[in-house]
């Protein structure tokens, strides 16, 4: 039986309310734009299945639900991750200090090697921009990641940066596979192993 | 801070536990607009997992309820009896500067040498810790895993099946026949006894036809008159049903068919585990609530709250009075003066790191031992974690003791601690492990608990954990609960799952588009009924204005 993707990877979209974390996921998923979707009511995860180099990547991209607006995202939806797209919106300021409170919260709750990379949204508004595109690639360089500037709104380099950062991650575990079999420690292997059906959980269960 | 809430709610939850946030979820699924707040920055309450190092510095009572009203006829949360109490944590090995090279090495290989554990290694890898104030298991057919699964919470969760059950039997531990194939692989059982287990097992799904004459008998007379042998008996009343010598034999009848019937779903017990320690539990309820629209918020400064006409009207922050039709709160923060019982029962806990496990074996890592009551201490559960649970570190076993108090938690355990572990790191005998920290105290158990008459009847009060090994007794109270508040709404429906339905099939790219569609509709008729809950822009502007030390509370979560 053909299987329908090779690898499943869980992202998260991380950043301050209003940004446009969840336009950002409705773009990539639904290649939509709704502006009507300030708040992220009702919204848990998308899934999208993308080609790379001939493999089929099923991505699972979990929005905060809303939690990030105290400060309040539960461990439990870091845990897992494979890659954290960090958004600020250029428009604002504030976004952008705060994407260095969003890396010490992902290094306290996220697994160490977790891909991470920056996103300015809003990059339609040019005439509102406060973040220059330098000080976004300086800070990026801070932290040894990527960066894009992206527009949900205007689909402008979305697409670009999740197959980035899906590369990424593809890169990196097919090194670690390479490096270390068997690999130590179980909650790594799970993106690895196709997933079976919810019904067959054995000795570890998920149901997804 | 200066973050402003929405100033009408339908109802606010106060505490973040697993009943206030099964009924969070529940109340925000049917479109309830829900505000649900804690006092801690972190998430579960008595629920909870910590870190090494935050279990440690945690106080888990806050300060003092002298004076229930102020000034403003403000009703304080919280009161003094429903707290942690006699906490006392030690670390069993010296403290030692001298070996920062064996620390190093353990960053790196995770391969220390034996023995060489110190105070400040085991700090190091604190945060791989993840600590259970009440490490809670799940019957895998049991009422919690069938809400799991039935509401789609499960998806926020990843779970391990306990690996093995031992008992303390003939002065050793052994393991605990409970399947088929486990009674017959069993050398210390011999084939008469194997052939009355079995029919007793069998036996057991008919209840009514059992407990008939043995109204007021306890399951120990019940085992007895059934002709087993002492072994038998004692498999059966302390593992199997994990009983006492007085349970009823009601009671213990019932235990043994919830044991009975959750074997071979998942794995080779009947029980699961959720990976990352039982504080994600809460936090998985939290995050359906949030995902339909609940307002969250912790580390919240709350003045008080405030009744009138004998209803609760309002809850008062640190700037902000919050108005709801409900309100769900924690026993912990319910104030004295609705609390009738003055003396609560206790639970004795203790949690210990170890350097190896109790019998060592290539491939346990979660472990469920029963200790039957001797000498008039109680009835011990102990869980064993290991590196696989993802609650402690490679190399170290994080231990749970469990018991109805009878005097103290060292005194409750002493028995048990002096036959499974040794009890100093230089007198470490080959076979027992070393204890190298431990943490003591006792946990109130609220279940039972008297509430005085005059609680205004739009308040609902979740108690917390109770001694059961699981979480049923606390989804039974939710849906109570839950019934009393909303009678004519159904509790946690599912939750559409666009993954659930892309998963599985091989066939299904082109169907499941469209699954996908009609969910995706389901989605947004919830969010456009929720309308008047959505925070406008101007509210998330100022949301950006968190102040560092804010910050920096919360992040320590």
């Amino acid at each position: 039986m053909a299987k329908t993707y090779d690898y499943l990877f869980k992202l998260l979209l991380i950043g301050d309310s209003g940004v446009g974390k969840t336009c950002i996921l409705f773009r990539f998923s639904e290649d939509a734009f709704n502006t009507t979707f300030i708040s992220t009511i009702g919204i848990d995860f998308k899934i999208r299945t993308i080609d790379l180099d001939g493999k089929k990547i099923k991505l699972q991209i979990w929005d905060t639900a809303g939690q990030e607006r105290f400060r309040t995202i539960t461990t439990a939806y870091y845990r897992g991750a494979m890659g954290i797209m960090l958004v600020y919106d250029i428009t604002n300021e504030k976004s952008f200090e705060n994407i260095k409170n969003w890396i010490r919260n992902i290094e306290e709750n996220a697994s160490a090697d977790v891909e991470k990379m920056l996103l300015g949204n809003k990059c339609e508004l040019e005439e509102k921009r406060q973040v220059s595109k330098e000080r976004g690639e300086q800070l990026a360089i801070e932290y040894g990641i990527k960066f894009i500037e992206t527009s949900a709104k205007a689909s402008i380099r979305v697409e670009e940066a999740f197959f980035t950062l899906a590369r990424d991650i593809k890169a990196k575990m097919e090194k670690k596979l390479e490096a270390s079999n068997p690999p130590r420690g179980g909650h790594q292997i799970r993106a690895s192993e196709p997933q079976k059906k919810p019904t067959s959980w054995l000795s570890r269960c998920t149901i997804l | 801070m200066d973050y402003e809430f929405p100033k009408e709610f339908d109802l606010i939850v106060v505490g973040t536990g697993v009943v206030e946030s099964i009924l969070s979820a529940a109340a925000s699924r049917v479109g309830k607009r829900v505000l649900q707040i804690d006092e801690n920055d972190y998430y579960g309450g008595q629920w909870a997992s910590f870190s090494l190092e935050s279990i440690i510095k945690s106080k888990h009572h806050k300060k003092d309820y002298g004076g229930n009203e102020s000034e403003t006829n403000l009703l304080r949360f919280g009161n003094d009896l429903v707290s942690l109490k006699n906490i006392a944590h030690k670390f069993h090995m010296t403290s030692n500067n001298t070996l920062e090279e064996e620390t190093d090495k353990i960053e790196n290989e995770e391969q220390p040498k034996e023995n060489k554990w110190t105070e400040e290694n085991l700090l190091k890898l604190s945060r791989k810790f993840n600590i259970d104030l009440y490490p809670k298991l799940q019957y895998a057919r049991g009422d919690f895993v069938e809400l799991l699964i039935s509401s789609n919470i499960a998806r926020y969760c990843e779970y391990r099946s306990v690996s093995r059950i031992l008992i303390w039997f003939n002065n050793r531990l052994e393991s605990l026949p409970c399947s088929r194939s486990d009674v017959f692989a069993n050398t210390k059982v011999s084939v008469v006894e194997k052939r009355m287990l079995m029919k007793l097992l069998t036996s057991l799904n008919d209840k009514e036809k059992h407990v008939q004459n043995y109204e007021n008998k306890t399951f120990k007379e019940f085992l007895t008159d059934k002709k087993l042998t002492p072994n038998l008996i004692h498999y059966v009343l302390y593992g199997i049903s994990s009983s006492s010598d007085d349970t009823s034999c009601e009671d213990g009848i019932e235990k043994a068919r919830r044991f009975l019937n959750s074997l071979g779903r998942f794995g080779n017990t009947p029980f699961l585990f959720s990976l990352y320690g039982s504080g994600e539990i809460p936090q998985a309820f939290c995050r359906l609530s949030a995902v339909f629209g609940g307002t969250f918020a912790l580390g919240q400064q709350i003045q008080g709250f405030s009744i009138s006409d004998d209803k609760f009207k309002s809850v008062t922050l640190q700037s902000q009075t919050v108005e709801a039709e409900k309100l769900v709160l924690n026993i912990e923060n319910l104030p004295a003066r609705f609390i009738k019982s003055d003396k609560l029962e206790y639970i004795s806990r203790c949690i210990l790191i170890t350097d190896r496990s109790v019998l060592d074996s290539e491939k346990e890592h979660l472990s469920l031992i029963f200790y039957p009551p001797t000498d008039g201490k109680s009835f011990t559960t102990v869980i064993e974690m290991g590196f696989l649970t993802g609650t402690c570190p490679n190399n170290l076993y994080l231990v749970h003791l469990i018991a109805k108090q009878n005097t103290s938690p060292q005194e409750d355990f002493q028995h048990v601690i002096d036959k499974l572990f040794a009890s100093h790191v230089e007198e470490t005998s080959q076979e027992k492990p070393s204890i190298l920290w431990s943490y003591y105290f006792s946990m109130p158990e609220t279940n039972d608990i008297i509430l005085s008459d005059d609680l205004p009847n739009n308040i609902f009060v979740c108690p917390g954990p109770e001694i059961d090994l699981d979480y049923d007794t606390s989804v039974d109270k939710a849906k109570l609960l839950f019934e009393k508040m909303y009678p004519d709404l159904e509790f946690l429906p599912r939750a559409p799952d666009p993954e659930e339905i892309i998963i599985g099939d091989d066939n299904e790219e082109e169907e499941s588009t469209d699954i996908n569609e009609e969910d995706h509709d389901k989605v947004i008729n919830v969010e456009q009924e929720d309308k008047e809950n959505v925070i406008s822009a101007e509210q998330e502007d100022k949301v950006n204005v968190i102040s560092a030390e804010q910050e920096d509370k919360v992040d320590q979560q």
